[in-house]
């Protein structure tokens, strides 16, 4: 059961790349804001890696759980933006 | 609860993918409608995440509480498994153990542990004096005999009490007691 809840939290988190990218579509604009915010997270997620001990003392989980996290999102949103972009 | 889960993980996919690759993007209701479905499937796929993490939270409750109603289990049986071995243990001292058993059982007071003793002691006495009795007979027979045959103080003396001549002690018992059966002055 708690790989059905992961699994479902990962869906979301693809679903929801998706549905940015499909926000995106929608005005130049708005493209410009998702590619802020997505270089933003892409920065956010280099640092999170980078300085993945300070970051889980702060957050009191493991590396390896925080490792995990990261990969899942990155994964995450990859498989959103590719299923939105070449759907 | 678990149907309604997997109801709405399907239905979150269905919803992510379905319009996505059967709707066109350049028409303006086909977009609309991936988007809404994008929304709904993100709510669908959150609400499933929910329930399931729910759901495991209660599986590892459940767990728990079993693997502690094991550990009670097992402890009762130890503890009734030591306490009968002890039972037993103790049974077992008793039995090999026969003489106290028999203190316990008959707890005597000294009084009577005395009187048992002297009755102890006149009993092994007795077979003691008769044998005597009957030794000092045999002897007085075979010297007697001797003596008919004609043999002399001294050789029936060493035949029968296995005593030399001489100035000793056990000669001189013998000496008396031969004289003694044989009625000799």
């Amino acid at each position: 059961m708690r790989a059905m809840y992961l699994a479902n939290y990962f869906v979301a988190g693809c679903i929801a790349s998706s549905f940015l990218g499909w926000v995106a579509s929608l005005h130049p604009m708005a493209a410009r804001a998702i590619t802020f915010l997505a270089a933003a997270a892409f920065i956010l997620w280099g640092l999170c890696w980078l300085l993945d001990f300070s970051i889980s003392n702060w957050l009191k989980i493991s590396v390896n759980n925080l490792q995990a996290l990261l990969l899942a999102g990155l994964a995450s949103i990859a498989i959103g933006a590719g299923v939105f972009l070449c759907s | 609860m678990q149907l309604k889960l997997w109801i709405l993980s399907g239905t979150a996919i269905a919803l992510w993918l379905a319009p996505l690759t059967a709707l066109d993007k350049k028409v303006g209701w086909h977009k609309s409608i991936q988007g809404l479905s994008l929304g709904a499937a993100i709510a669908c796929a959150v609400s499933a995440g929910n329930i399931a993490r729910k759901l495991a939270d209660e599986a590892e409750i459940e767990t728990i509480k079993t693997r502690a109603i094991t550990a009670d289990v097992v402890d009762e049986i130890a503890v009734s498994a030591y306490v009968s071995q002890q039972q037993r243990q103790q049974e077992a001292e008793a039995i090999l153990n026969p003489v106290e058993h028999l203190e316990r059982a008959l707890a005597l007071p000294d009084a009577e542990v005395e009187r048992s003793e002297l009755i102890t002691q006149k009993q092994l006495a007795e077979p003691e004096a008769e044998r005597s009795e009957n030794d000092e007979e045999r002897r007085a027979e075979r010297a007697l005999e001797l003596k008919a045959k004609g043999w002399g103080k001294a050789k029936i003396i060493l035949e029968v009490w296995g005593v030399s001549k001489g100035g000793s002690q056990k000669y001189k018992a013998a000496e008396a007691e031969y004289r003694r059966l044989t009625r000799e002055p």
